[in-house]
């Protein structure tokens, strides 16, 4: 890059990974956090639902 | 009916912060941080600032700028949510339902998420701007007070063996902190500092859609996340009164 | 509401108020556990500041830490008071005692928390003198003098009295002392970066003084009123638990 648009573009080179860094932190938690809640949503829901047939079948 | 909704907000939430993100990125202009004087003109879509006496003078991009378009709103919504937290608390404190408790603490919970994601934001936006990982003024230090609050929380509510006692003094402590955090940020504002109150001027259109879509994203977002948590919460009652109700 | 005959409702609560008060100056007098303890407290403290302070060479003017290390010092030393006063109660079943009897709620707050601003004040009072003759030997004050017991008194309304009520709480947990750090200086921060502005601007004085000392007087008094009422709100349910 010419130099001189280094020295403008200073402060962007310097920051991309950072931004990069956040954005992708940020994506990856949310996912993560709410791929964990549903996981243990549906493994919830299906212990439910064996448990309620075999309480059917009891009474 | 209410896991519909809330299905359709996380989704609805989804879309609208990756609209956010998509028009952050490439739509939205990139401001000026600052100029910087080089020796040359040279053919950027930078304007020319002005002739200065050494070179020419031009506007410095930031592209740091562009994590605000997410960090602001994470932010603000854990505030929004902590406000369910003091919400819960004094409907517990006036109710003794159990329920109140397991809802203000899921609601905890979720701020502890959006705070912490708040933090890890910030400090690189810090780093970004100001070239310095940490930086004592008042958003942060408000920030990493309330990171603290939070904590706290759950330290008390570890601490506590007995149900009742441990919900009261959570909601207890949940509505005192609830209050702490606005006194916090107002009055690490009005302290006489050294430290540079970073401010936000306004904003041009496209970046206020993608700030307010992300706003609105995240807010969904967070709601849905505790809307599901709740969930969970009660599909484990049930499921610990089924299991007793089969050994009965 | 306990029925009294001809005495009003108020005149009750105050003499309850007065009667759980009097316990405690009565007890301290007799023993003078608290004020020793944490003055002897505020003192190893100052120790610990010259070992902090003995690399910072001569030209350093202690003064502009001055405020910041003094109100750290209450700070923990606050803890260690508001600790015991309220473990006492505990130990000796005296808490249980209280609720039994037919005393208002927020009367046994309002009496415990002076009572521990009454011990606060003292130990701090104690300690200014000292940390002068130890660090500031040679140097003056600045700024006016009444304003450093004006912002003593303020600051300790506030930490004395949302102190009682989180004791009150942590006193009932198995972390006791480590979980009333936890809750008290998260919430105490507004409060402490107040009073430790104000404190600055009297001790060093110059022509912004007043201003900045006003200042951080109006925080530390937005402070007191809205946390001072809320933990007013919320010590009947606790102290119910």
């Amino acid at each position: 890059m010419d130099p001189t648009l280094q020295e403008i573009y200073s402060l962007v080179l310097k920051q991309w990974p950072l931004v990069a860094g956040a954005y992708s932190i940020l994506w990856v938690a949310l996912i993560v956090y709410i791929g964990m809640i549903m996981a243990r949503l549906g493994r919830l829901e299906k212990e439910i639902q064996v448990l309620s047939e075999a309480v059917e079948r009891r009474g | 009916m209410k896991n519909r909704v809330t299905g359709v907000l996380l989704v609805l939430g989804g879309v609208l912060t990756t609209v956010s993100f998509i028009v952050a990125f490439f739509v939205a202009g990139v401001p000026d941080f600052g100029t910087v004087t080089v020796a040359n003109e040279v053919q950027t879509e930078r304007s020319l600032i002005e002739i200065a006496a050494e070179g020419f003078k031009y506007g410095r991009p930031d592209w740091g700028q562009k994590i605000f378009y997410f960090h602001v709103p994470v932010a603000l919504s854990s505030f929004l949510v902590f406000i369910f937290t003091a919400y819960y608390g004094a409907r517990f404190l006036l109710s003794k339902n159990r329920e109140f408790d397991t809802k203000a603490r899921i609601a905890t919970e979720v701020t502890l998420v959006f705070v912490v994601l708040t933090m890890i934001t910030g400090v690189l936006w810090t780093k970004a701007a100001w070239d310095v990982w940490w930086e004592w003024e008042p958003r942060l230090t408000t920030y990493f007070i309330m990171t603290l609050l939070v904590i706290a929380y759950f330290v008390l509510r570890n601490s506590i063996d007995d149900e009742e006692r441990r919900a009261t003094y959570a909601a207890a402590f949940g509505i005192l902190a609830f209050v702490d955090a606005p006194i916090s940020f107002a009055i690490t504002r009005l302290i006489p500092s050294t430290h540079p109150v970073i401010e936000r001027g306004g904003l041009e259109t496209p970046m206020l859609l993608s700030f307010l879509c992300g706003l609105f994203g995240m807010l969904m977002i967070g709601y849905a996340v505790y809307q599901v948590r709740v969930r969970e919460e009660m599909l484990k009652e049930r499921l610990e009164s089924l299991k007793a109700s089969l050994e009965g | 509401m306990a029925v009294t005959g001809g005495t009003s409702g108020r005149a009750m609560s105050w003499r309850q108020f007065r009667a759980i008060l009097r316990k405690d100056i009565v007890m301290e007098l007799r023993t003078k556990e608290m004020v020793t303890s944490m003055g002897l407290y505020a003192l190893l403290t100052m120790v610990i500041y010259q070992v902090a302070l003995s690399q910072s060479g001569t030209a350093f003017d202690p003064r502009l830490i001055a405020a910041g290390l003094l109100w750290l010092a209450f700070v923990f030393t606050s803890m260690l008071g508001l600790n015991r006063s309220l473990v006492h109660e505990k130990d000796q079943g005296c808490l249980e005692a209280l609720l039994l009897s037919p005393v208002d709620r927020p009367v046994i707050f309002f009496a415990k928390a002076t009572g521990n601003f009454i011990f606060l004040l003292i130990v701090e009072v104690l300690t200014i003198p000292v940390f002068g003759f130890l660090f500031l030997q040679g140097r003056g004050f600045g700024g006016q003098f009444w304003m450093i017991p004006a912002v003593l008194t303020a600051a300790s309304l506030g930490i004395a009295g949302v102190g009682t009520l989180l004791a009150t709480m942590s006193v009932n947990t198995t972390g006791k002392d480590f979980v009333l750090a936890v809750l008290f200086i998260p919430l105490m921060y507004p409060l402490l970066l107040a009073a430790v502005s104000a404190t600055t601007a009297a001790v060093l004085g110059g022509p912004d003084a007043a201003a900045g000392f006003w200042a951080g007087m109006r925080m530390i008094g937005a402070y007191d009123a809205i946390m001072l009422l809320v933990a007013y709100g919320l010590y009947e349910f606790i102290i119910g638990a």
